[in-house]
């Protein structure tokens, strides 16, 4: 087995005081496609900074090349690029925001070569944009512009952060295109970081969850944030706003945030029988997404609002019929919430 | 009284004809000016920017009480500054073997001193109210520490040349530093304002008249730059 591109031991990094990520370990190989997923907040974007190198972690040991990264050379950050969420542009026209780390590295030859083929990869005309000035453009177009002026660079790797966040459908198609575009045209790593699950589980090959800085399960995740309060044998109860409840093992407190993996969900298009003690609610198929990386189908369940996520192996989807809309029952035990 | 205000407007037609005849003695203190001006500007700049950047830049224990005494410099008295660099330079002074008294570059040393205040503390604020995003995507686009200076000061061009056009318009029209260390020496260092100062004293208005409307288009001009730099640094 080859050595990983990264390989990052122990790490945390602080704001003051608080721990806002903390890994145990974490190795990504060269040519992956490694999605971030959790809520805001979670440390998405603080582990892009580091993979960037362009911050530090305050703790552990990050191995890029198998190299040591504190400090991190500029032959180092030069092989990795991250999109910001909000891209910022150089106050300089398109073509010259472009061609800044192009120029930066020296690579004055074929300049404009270079800067028109980035442009074409995210679908900006070359003549109408290249002399255009920087605040005479769309929100999408200067996202655009700004992964333009990454993939110019045809680093060895890509990070994403929210490339799609704040775009129209047109523009995120383009954005997706272009950077799946990286790993293709020239082997690129792409460490994306997305809220735009159905996408993310379809590209990547791996998908990290991240909760309050830390590592969870792979998987999808559905966060219950209570109020619980405590019924008798230990177990603590969370009703929902149509009547049902949500029932799990303590030790527990009434604001304690719990996590439902998807996996230690089942499905059935019937009430189930003999599921004694466990959790049993009723909810609506809302969306139906198959995942590449695990070959599996991601149920959403909707019911009064809350979306509950299930996955299912592809054959056992198939044996089970399910349609969005359709009524289905999911059932789970009490004890497979996890207190955050 | 109408004769009272008669021998304003004589003296205000008189310096029309003046500025119109090319008259030596005025244009050599308009001359006089934009080369000290000039010179003063550049130095200030030159020592200022880099300055501004750092104070504005990069954290550091007494940063604040630091930034306070740059903005207590900010209204240095010229007069004051004026007998600070005549002490200097004077025959008896630490710098007194470079003869830099009652010459040109001697005042523009004083001038440049009123200058740099004001090039780095708005150099600063304009260095620290850049975009947070911008250290990161200079980085991540393969930028070093020499680059990322250069390329964060372009950021801030129309922040950092309203500052420099703040402080030509104080140069441009102070008297204390150029009377103490120029001396008024006609045609070598009788700047705008000494030439001002002396014909009024001597009641020749005419000259201090075309003088002041020379000094009134130079502050049109400056703010004029300033409005356009104004309306370029939108975001």
């Amino acid at each position: 087995m080859s050595q990983p591109l990264y390989h990052l031991t122990e790490i945390e990094r602080r704001h003051g005081p608080r721990v806002v990520l903390n890994l145990e370990e974490l190795s990504i190989s060269q040519g992956e496609i490694l999605g971030l997923v959790g809520p805001n907040g979670s440390g998405k974007s603080t582990l892009l900074r580091l993979l960037a190198l362009i911050d530090q972690p305050d703790r552990g040991r990050l191995l890029f090349d198998s190299r040591p990264t504190q400090p991190a050379s500029a032959d180092q950050r030069r092989q990795v690029s991250l999109l910001l969420q909000e891209p910022y542009l150089l106050k300089r026209s398109v073509f010259e925001n472009v061609a800044y780390g192009l120029r930066v590295r020296g690579l004055k030859a074929d300049l404009a070569e270079r800067v028109g083929r980035a442009l074409d990869l995210v679908g900006l005309e070359r003549a109408s944009f290249g002399p255009r000035p920087w605040f005479k453009l769309s929100g999408g177009e200067a996202q655009r512009v700004a992964l333009a002026a990454r993939l110019a660079l045809r680093p060895r790797v890509l990070l994403l952060d929210e490339p799609t966040a704040s775009l129209d459908l047109a523009n995120a198609a383009l954005v997706k295109e272009a950077a799946l575009g990286a790993r293709r045209a020239w082997g690129a790593t792409l460490v994306i970081a997305s809220h735009d699950l159905p996408w993310l589980h379809q590209v990547s090959d791996r998908v990290l969850n991240l909760f309050d800085g830390r590592p969870m399960e792979s998987g999808h995740l559905t966060f219950l944030f209570g109020p619980w309060t405590e019924e008798k044998d230990g177990l603590w109860r969370m009703g929902l706003p149509d009547g049902q409840a949500v029932r799990a093992e303590g030790p527990a407190r009434p604001e304690a945030r719990a996590a439902l993996p998807s996996a230690a969900v089942a499905v059935s298009d019937r009430p189930p029988n003999g599921s004694e003690g466990a959790n049993v609610l009723r909810c609506l198929v809302a969306r139906l997404t198959w995942e590449r990386a695990s070959d599996q189908v991601l149920i959403e369940a909707s019911l009064a609002g809350l979306s509950l996520a299930v996955t299912l192996a592809r054959a056992d989807f198939a044996a089970l019929d399910l349609r969005p809309g359709q009524e289905v029952w999911l059932s789970f035990k009490p004890s497979v919430l996890r207190w955050l | 009284m109408m004769g009272s205000l008669g021998y304003i407007f004589g003296g205000f037609s008189e310096a029309v004809r003046l500025l119109a005849a090319g008259d030596p003695e005025t244009f050599s203190a308009v001359w006089t000016t934009v080369q000290l001006s000039g010179l003063s500007m550049l130095a200030s700049l030159i020592v200022g920017t880099p300055l501004g950047f750092w104070l504005g830049h990069f954290d550091f224990p007494g940063k604040r009480p630091l930034r306070t005494a740059v903005d207590t410099l900010l209204a240095f008295p010229t007069v004051v500054i004026g007998l600070v660099v005549y002490a200097l330079i004077s025959r008896r002074g630490p710098l007194g073997d470079l003869g830099l008294l009652f010459t040109l570059p001697g005042m523009a040393m004083g001038q440049a001193i009123l200058a740099l205040p004001i090039i780095v503390a708005l150099t600063a604020t304009a260095v620290e109210s850049l975009d947070q995003r911008l250290r990161a995507t200079l980085l991540t686009l393969g930028a070093g520490p020499g680059r990322l200076a250069l390329t964060t000061l372009w950021e801030a061009r129309f922040a950092v040349l309203a500052a420099a056009v703040m402080a030509y318009s104080r140069v441009v029209s102070e008297v204390g530093i150029s009377m103490m260390v120029g001396g008024n020496i006609k045609w070598h260092t009788r700047t705008i304002t000494t030439a001002i100062a002396l014909e009024t004293g001597k009641g020749e208005f005419a000259i201090g008249i075309a003088l002041g409307l020379v000094l009134l288009a130079f502050a049109l001009l400056v703010n004029l730059a300033l409005t356009g730099l104004r309306r370029r640094s939108r975001p």
